[in-house]
Parts: C-alpha cells; sequence; structure tokens
C-alpha cells in the first residue's frame, strides 16, 4: 500500500468532569489513505467523534485536553502546529460535514456568504464576484436547485437534506486532501440520507479526498466505506476491509452490531440486541470495556483484568479481543441460531 | 418594513390613549388640583370657586379628560393651573434637554457594555471576567443617586485641592457657552458625569445579558463550523458570533430605555439640569394635573418610539424575523 494521508497515532483526548478525568479517546489509531474512505462506526461516547474533533482541535479546551498522541498529516503533526498554521489546515487540508446542519450554518448570514467566506479566508487573491461564481458552481454540485437564487438565501429559507448539501459544499470548497463527515445523516429524514450521501460520495469522487465518515448506521458503512474501524469504550476494537468486517468479523462487539441489524432478507424472528448499556466513560468497566455484556467472555478472567491489545492479524487488519480466535465458532453458532449467513445480505446488490 | 412600522404605530394609538385615560384618572382623584392656588395669600373664595368653575373641575373626569385630549390636538397640552400659561413650550424645552442626556447615555452604556460582555465572554473566569463581574454587580446594587452624589464630591474634592475644574457639578452650560462647536464642547462637557451616573446602571445590566448571550453562541454548532473553516478568531467574533450575541441585548436595552428615562428623574435633580425628570418632580409637588399629564403623554410616546426602533433593528440583524 502506498504512504497513509492522514495518520491517528496512540491519540488520548480527555475530558475534566466534576466526576473526574474522562478519557474519551484512549490510545486511538488509524489511518486515512489517498482517496479512500473510512468509515467509523461505533455507539455514542465510543469516542469516534471526540476523534476526529481532536484532528482539527475543535474540541473545547478546557474542559477537553488532548493528553497525547500524535495526528500526521503529510509528516506535519497537527497538533504542534501554531495558531495560525492550524487555521491554514481547516478547512483547506482537512474539512469537516458535521452532524446536525440546522444548527451548524449561522443563522444570520446567508448561505451564499458562509460558503464563500470558506474561500476567501485561504486565497486572499479571489475577489467577491470570483468567490461568488464558484460558491454557486460548488452549490450546483452538490444538487442545490436554482444555486444563483439560493445564494442569498438564509438557512431557515433551506430544508435540511439543502443545508446539508450547502454544508459538503461549503467542505469541498478547497479542495481538501481529507474530508471529515460526522454522522452526516443522522439528522435527516431516511428518504433524504441516500440523496445527501450521494452527494457526498460525488464531492469525494471530485476532490479525491481521503474521507472520514463517522456513523452508527452499518447500511451507511456497506454503501460508502472501503474500509472500518469500529470503536468502543474510547479504543479502537478492530479495523479491516468493508467485506471483512461483515463476513469475518474478529470482535465480539462487531459480531453484536452485525447480529442486531434489522435485515431485509430474511423474515426474522426477533433482533439480537446487544445485552446491557454502552459503559459510561466515567467509570469503564476494568480489563476489556466489553466484557459486561460479552457472550465470549464468559466469566473469563483475563477479560475482566487485562485490556486488549489491538493485535495486527493481517494486512490492515486487526482486533483488541483475547478471544479473537474464538471468533468464526461463534460466528457458526449465531448464523445457526439466526438461520441466516453474515455478509450474504442486500449489500451486493447495491 | 415599512408597512409594519406604520401598522405598529397605528396599535401604539388606542394603547396611548388607555394609558393617558388611566393616569389621568388616577391623578384626578388623587389630590386637590387648587392646593397651590390655596395657598396663595390673599386668596378669596370667590377667586377659588371661579377657577373651578372656568377650569370645568366639577365635571366629571370623562369630561375633563375629553377636554384635556382636545387641548392635546391643539397642540398646547393646556395650561397651567396656577396662571393662564401654555404648557407645550416648557415641555419642549425640558424634551430635548432631556433626550440628548438620555440617548448619549444609552449609547455609551450599549457600547461599553457589548464591548465588556464580549470580552468576558471570550476570557470567561479569567482576572478581566471577575473583575467586570464584581464592578457589574456593585453598578448594578449601587443607588444612582449616590453614585452621582460620590462624583460631585470627588469632583469637587479635586478641585479644592488642586483648582482645577475637572468637570462642571450642575447646570447644563457655563453661563457664556458661545454658538456652536463650542457650544457643543461645553454642553458635553456639562453632561459627562450625569451621563455616567446614569449609565452606570445600563452598562451593568447590559454587560451581563451580553456575556451570557455570548457564551450561549461561542459554544454553538455553527461557531465551530466557523473555526473548522479556517476564519481568523476575530472573525469569528465579531460576523459569526457577537451578531447572533447582539439580538437578546438589544431587545433588553430597548426595553430598558422606560428605566432610563425614569433615572433622570434623579439624576436631573442632584445636578440642577433644566430637563423632563427634574420638571416632572418639581411640578408634582404642585398637584397641578395638567403639566404632569403632558410629562406621562411624552414619555409614553418616547418610549412606544423606542420599542419601535427595537423591534426594526431586531429584524434588521435577524433574518429570520421578517415584517410582512
Amino acid at each position: 500500500m502506498t504512504e497513509p494521508l492522514l495518520s491517528i497515532r496512540d491519540l488520548v483526548t480527555e475530558f475534566s468532569t466534576p466526576d473526574g478525568v474522562v478519557h474519551a479517546v484512549d490510545g486511538v489509531s488509524y489511518d486515512v489513505f489517498p482517496g479512500e474512505t473510512v468509515g467509523v462506526v461505533g455507539e455514542s461516547g465510543s469516542g469516534k467523534s471526540v476523534t476526529v474533533m481532536s484532528i482539527l482541535r475543535l474540541i473545547p479546551e478546557p474542559p477537553g485536553r488532548i493528553a497525547r498522541g500524535e495526528i500526521m498529516l503529510e509528516g506535519r503533526n497537527l497538533l504542534e502546529l501554531d495558531d495560525d498554521e492550524l487555521r491554514a489546515v481547516r478547512g483547506k487540508d482537512i474539512a469537516m460535514v458535521f452532524q446536525d446542519p440546522m444548527t451548524s450554518l449561522n443563522p444570520v448570514l446567508t448561505v451564499g456568504s458562509q460558503i464563500a467566506e470558506a474561500i476567501t479566508t485561504h486565497d486572499s487573491k479571489v475577489n467577491d464576484a470570483e468567490a461568488r461564481r464558484r460558491t454557486v458552481e460548488l452549490l450546483e454540485l452538490v444538487g442545490v436547485p436554482n444555486a444563483a437564487a439560493r445564494f442569498g438565501q438564509y438557512p431557515h429559507e433551506y430544508s435540511g437534506g439543502m443545508r446539508q448539501r450547502a454544508m459538503i459544499a461549503m467542505a469541498i470548497a478547497n479542495q481538501p486532501k481529507i474530508l471529515i463527515a460526522d454522522e452526516p445523516t443522522t439528522a435527516l429524514d431516511v428518504t433524504i440520507q441516500a440523496q445527501v450521501l450521494n452527494v457526498l460520495a460525488k464531492a469525494q469522487k471530485e476532490t479525491n479526498a481521503g474521507t472520514i465518515l463517522i456513523t452508527h448506521d452499518l447500511g451507511v458503512i456497506a454503501e460508502m466505506a472501503d474500509r472500518v474501524v469500529v470503536m468502543y469504550g474510547g479504543r479502537v476494537v478492530e479495523t479491516g476491509t468493508v467485506d471483512d468486517i461483515f463476513h469475518n468479523p474478529t470482535h465480539p462487539y462487531t459480531l453484536g452490531l452485525l447480529s442486531s441489524l434489522p435485515r431485509s432478507d430474511r423474515q426474522l424472528e426477533r433482533l439480537e440486541p446487544i445485552p446491557g448499556q454502552p459503559p459510561s466513560l466515567i467509570n469503564l468497566p476494568k480489563g476489556c470495556a466489553f466484557h459486561p455484556r460479552c457472550r465470549m467472555s464468559a466469566g473469563r478472567d483475563v477479560c475482566r483484568t487485562e485490556v486488549p491489545e489491538l493485535v495486527q492479524l493481517g494486512e490492515g487488519r486487526a482486533s483488541a479481543c483475547h478471544f479473537h480466535e474464538e471468533l468464526p465458532e461463534e460466528i457458526a453458532r449465531i448464523e445457526a441460531a439466526m438461520g441466516l449467513e453474515f455478509g450474504a445480505d442486500e449489500q451486493e446488490g447495491e | 418594513m415599512l408597512t409594519y412600522a406604520l401598522r405598529r404605530t397605528l396599535i401604539s394609538i388606542p394603547i396611548i390613549i388607555l394609558a393617558t385615560f388611566l393616569t389621568f384618572g388616577i391623578i384626578s382623584i388623587s389630590g386637590d388640583p387648587l392646593q397651590e392656588i390655596r395657598q396663595l395669600p390673599n386668596i378669596t373664595q370667590e377667586q377659588i370657586d371661579n377657577v373651578r368653575e372656568s377650569r370645568g373641575l366639577d365635571d366629571p373626569v370623562t369630561v375633563q379628560y375629553l377636554r384635556w385630549v382636545e387641548n392635546i390636538a391643539q397642540g398646547s397640552f393646556g395650561e397651567y393651573m396656577i396662571s393662564p400659561r401654555a404648557i407645550w413650550p416648557d415641555i419642549q424645552r425640558v424634551l430635548g434637554n432631556t433626550m440628548q442626556l438620555v440617548i448619549a447615555a444609552e449609547i455609551i452604556a450599549f457600547v461599553l457594555a457589548v464591548f465588556l460582555g464580549v470580552m468576558s465572554a471570550k476570557r470567561q473566569y479569567s482576572l478581566f471576567d471577575y473583575t467586570t463581574t464584581t464592578i457589574s454587580f456593585i453598578g448594578y446594587s449601587f443607588p444612582s443617586f449616590l453614585f452621582a452624589l460620590f462624583l460631585q464630591v470627588a469632583v469637587v474634592q479635586i478641585f479644592v485641592r488642586t483648582g482645577v475644574r475637572i468637570f462642571p457639578i450642575g447646570n447644563l452650560s457655563s453661563a457664556n457657552p458661545g454658538t456652536g462647536l463650542s457650544f457643543l464642547i461645553d454642553r458635553i462637557w456639562h453632561l459627562i458625569l450625569p451621563m455616567a451616573s446614569l449609565a452606570i446602571f445600563s452598562v451593568a445590566s447590559y454587560s451581563r445579558y451580553m456575556r451570557a448571550s455570548m457564551l450561549e453562541v461561542i459554544n454553538s454548532d455553527y461557531v465551530r463550523t466557523a473555526r473548522a473553516k479556517g476564519l481568523p478568531e476575530r472573525t469569528i467574533t465579531t460576523r459569526h458570533a457577537m451578531r447572533n450575541a447582539l439580538i437578546p441585548t438589544l431587545t433588553v436595552a430597548a426595553l430598558s430605555f422606560g428605566t432610563l428615562l425614569g433615572g433622570t428623574i434623579i439624576i436631573e435633580t442632584v445636578f440642577g439640569l433644566d430637563g423632563m425628570g427634574r420638571y416632572f418632580f418639581q411640578q408634582l409637588g404642585r398637584r397641578d394635573p395638567y403639566p404632569l399629564m403632558a410629562w406621562l403623554t411624552i414619555v409614553a410616546i418616547v418610549i412606544v418610539i423606542f420599542n419601535l426602533i427595537a423591534d426594526l433593528l431586531y429584524g434588521y440583524l435577524d433574518p429570520r424575523i421578517r415584517y410582512d
């Protein structure tokens, strides 16, 4: 494989709370290669958003703090940049699409001017007319109808889907090398989600940006991602290609996610939810954070006492389970119990 | 926008009519309008009865009210009870003086409060923030007349000790103010202490609102978006944060304009300024209903106008509000 574009190494981001220091991200590492889409999955509080917010240092400090780690973009550690250097990276080399387009656009400024300022702030040679022309082009690219007229409208005059399109236009305005989409469809209607994902895929193709797509929706992952990073309790628990993850998961949490997925190809008696609650970060279980909810742990001591390392299992394939070699048996057991086969769902047909 | 302004103006007419009718009624039953005349030396009962007759004081309140409205329509606000002299010229004079004082105080208070509020919010829990907070609470809880008195004492003490007269402690102008620019400078020089006394409460209260709304805005998603775009911090503060944070502060400031007008009653009396406040205070002791009614009507109209201005500014700052 080629050199990674963006490399997150051993990132630790913590928050001080009245109940003590919370390690929202605890030793996370993953890479993004040029042109690929990395899907990051995990429940709320798994640290997937905090990780990407740390990349652009958008964590409010205090109470947040990036305690340790490296974020390398083309040989530069982003965590060591001064304010001006960081500003030059934000929105230029790395751009972001946020979760909620309702609140992520400034209500008192026109949508057009908010996109145009993303262009002019990184290139002082661009005059207003030129910025306006390019903004209209961008709006057309992301499928905002009647873009020239909509340039001067305010966010409240846009629908949710249109606003998210405008956010995507803003993010790709400077041809970023890395595009981060933090749950870009979570706040939208189901009918709009697919459209916005298509726009996102198109925008990525246009810019050939390495993309980090954060979601808790495995369907979105199946459709969009090349590689997948699964996070739990502030750590990476599994990485692999989409095929690997869907066909041969090597972590019981990933397996749990897959078996809790509704399927359109089978009539299931019932879904198989992961038992228990996502852990509170203030009070993470000792040892493997997943062990209290894990069917495979079965009370084995090592799960309760030792934090499992993320072990490389092959090219781009890793698992943080003490017993990852037992996964195939477990998969067979669940497949038999539920009468289905993992990975053989409708994703191929898309 | 124009239609809205027009509609709002029309709606405020019945409000003002109702307000004046109620105050007219309350003033009529609350005292003897002839008290001042009775106290004149050598006055006879016959003369008093004549005044009562000619002014129609025995008529029902509604009739008296309608007569008063008729006077306003003729633009005179009636005459003083004690002498057949028109009220309107006096009101005109004191209104102009007071507006200079109050509008200057309001603008200075607002600008200063926005600055302090933004800086405190940007540096939350810093020494600057704590200092501003402490001074705000002192300003908030300190009676303005006492503050005015302290200022006067300080200025007099400086004069006694050094012979330098930093500010005058009374009056609107010097004995010989000149004309044009020199008159203006002289007027500003005279108004600085009263303005400071009047504005301190407003600065304290507006800056707290500005700080609170600024804190809310700088933690909002769209400010995070602005930061993620790579905008400079100054642009984020002024273009993205301040404009949103100004909206609630502006509302408070406009609605407090009446408080500021009320404050002139004390401040103008302390500094001996020939304005609305002192006029009201003087007339209050004389039990003459007509100058009081004139005062109340003018103040009501001024407050209505300022609320309208606030509404229009509100629509200008927040595009979600459209007056169609």
